[in-house]
């Protein structure tokens, strides 16, 4: 069985390496990916965006299925992952920064 | 047009304040280590200083304790059995042991049965201060009960947001502190924001260093270049100084703002087409963008001396309501900086995720302007520059730094 919704197969090479349920996690794979990491993500998640947005919009937050949290986790991924496609040039830190990892994010672990 | 006249154009904000005047900043208040005792005694235990928010301590008996390093105290800011709240110093009156065990720079918890028990000797303290019990107090060879409450710090509130004052006679009601700046932020519902993305870090700079460089917009076409490339036509206006506060407005045209690129679209429309997080110029003050501009990004205040509210109502950054910086000195080239977003909490999944975007790229701005403060302050500590140069739109930090030379008396 897909660890996705029917309709979303075509993201499951990327559920192993970015559907993660913390800001922290995802973080993590942001700050050790590529370039190209970036990108085939990025145009996987661009392309059914909309209907990503359609699919969750069907739950409430805190009672997803556990397929339809997978897809959550991916959308997050993509939320934080597309400005290094967008704006960073595939740089996987925020060009002239601060150390990411000294940020604390006090507010814990949101994950839906 | 004479020279005169051109200087007087080129600062065209800054002349309209002559009492601060036009000249330099200096370097030593930023550097020097004895300067820095001054400000402990003379600004931090004497102003009111913004703790925190009604939404964290939302029940009776709720408590956040708050380190405040500058004062070496810790605050407890409990929510009373009336509903108000009620700060007092960590330490129990008896031996002086901490009443609440603290696991950070902020500890939350609650108070069962509205009362607080030291764990050391189990003494009990009301929730509104008195001692309530002690154990075998009839071995103490005299006690005044009434003295030995809780030591309690002045605190108010002012539009949710909970302030507290370490003086033990305050020159000013934080009504009087915040005077006009107070009038001018008054009335947005910040209360709905219950949803916040909160972000720390301990800089090795002197707070000022922290604080001045998020309190102008001269450094973001430069520093947010990459983050926010459509922020290059930036107007920085409406300049307006109360007391030692001040404010200003960010107007971006055209009026796409933030967004620009496909994802920020997608997810900015999220939040903007939706009733509860778009952008509600109507629930501005009425002062704030008066005209209603709809390139509106925020209004840029200082709160003397450690305080930043920018207040956006979802116009600038899709959906957030407002955004806050707090800089809290631990030594003179030690900060705590505390940056939240606040949010109106999502109705759905795919709000939820728009948040968490929008909140992304502040937060990489964020790394943007921390990534210049442990260099600054580095370079200022070699002492070779004395002054430092104030463009027009540096207004508000000329200000600050007015009001924090009358204060320290240098
Ligand atoms: S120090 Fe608190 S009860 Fe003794
Ligand atoms: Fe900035």
């Amino acid at each position: 069985m897909s660890a996705l919704p029917t309709g979303f197969t075509k993201l499951e090479p990327f559920v192993r390496d970015w559907a993660f349920a913390t800001e922290k996690k995802r973080s993590e794979k942001r700050w050790s990916s590529t370039k190209e990491d970036f990108q085939v993500f990025y145009d996987a998640m661009l392309e059914c965006l909309t209907s990503a947005f359609e699919e969750i919009d069907k739950y409430e937050i805190g009672k997803m299925p556990e397929q339809i949290k997978i897809l959550y986790y991916l959308v997050l991924a993509f939320a934080e992952a597309s400005p290094h496609v967008e704006l960073y040039k595939g740089d996987s830190k925020v060009p002239y920064s601060f150390d990411a990892e000294r940020f604390v994010a006090s507010h814990g672990d949101i994950s839906d | 047009m004479t020279v005169d006249n051109i200087k007087k154009n080129a600062m065209k904000y800054t002349s309209a304040y002559p009492e601060i005047g036009t000249g330099k900043l200096g370097v030593e208040p930023i550097i020097s280590p004895a300067l820095f005792e001054l400000e402990r005694e003379r600004l931090f235990k004497k102003v009111w200083l913004k703790v925190g928010r009604l939404e964290e301590v939302p029940n009776v008996g709720d408590y956040k304790v708050k380190k405040i390093d500058v004062a070496h105290t810790s605050i407890i800011l409990i929510r009373g059995k009336d509903g108000g709240i009620n700060a007092f110093h960590n330490i129990c009156p008896h031996r002086g042991n901490k009443i609440i065990s603290e696991t950070g720079n902020e500890t939350f918890g609650h108070a069962r049965a509205n009362v607080l028990s030291c764990r050391f000797h189990g003494w009990v303290f009301d929730t509104d201060g008195p001692v309530r019990s002690i154990p075998r107090e009839e071995a103490f060879s005299s006690l005044d009960k009434k003295c030995l409450g809780l030591r309690s710090v002045h605190c108010d509130v002012w539009e949710g947001f909970i302030f507290i004052n370490l003086d033990e006679n305050p020159t000013q009601s934080l009504s009087e502190y915040l005077g006009g700046l107070g009038d001018h932020f008054s009335g947005y519902p910040y209360g709905d924001s219950t949803c916040s993305y909160r972000y720390s870090t301990v800089l090795n700079c002197n707070w000022k260093v922290a604080l001045y460089a998020f309190t102008e917009g001269y450094h973001v076409s430069t520093i947010h270049a990459a983050t926010f490339p459509s922020l290059a036509t930036l107007q920085h206006t409406d300049f307006k100084l109360f007391g030692p506060h001040s404010t200003s407005t960010l107007y971006v045209p055209p009026a796409e703002g933030i967004v620009t690129t496909p994802a920020t679209a997608a997810f900015g429309s999220v939040l903007q087409q939706s009733e509860r997080h778009r952008p509600h110029l109507d629930q501005l003050p009425k002062g704030i963008n008066p005209d209603r501009r709809e390139d509106f990004q925020f209004e840029f205040p200082s709160v003397f001396p450690n305080f930043l509210l920018h207040l956006g109502a979802g116009a600038g950054y899709p959906g957030m309501t407002y955004f806050t910086h707090q800089f809290w000195p631990i030594a003179w080239n030690k900060t705590l900086w505390e940056g939240t977003n606040y949010f109106r909490p999502p109705t759905k999944p795919s709000e939820r995720a728009a948040m968490a975007h929008v909140n992304a790229l502040h937060r990489n701005a964020w790394l943007e302007d921390t990534g210049t403060m442990e260099d600054t302050h580095e370079a200022l500590t070699s002492g070779v520059l004395k002054e430092l140069v104030l463009m027009d739109e540096e207004l508000m930090i000329r200000n600050t730094d007015y009001h924090w030379r009358r204060y320290i008396g240098v």
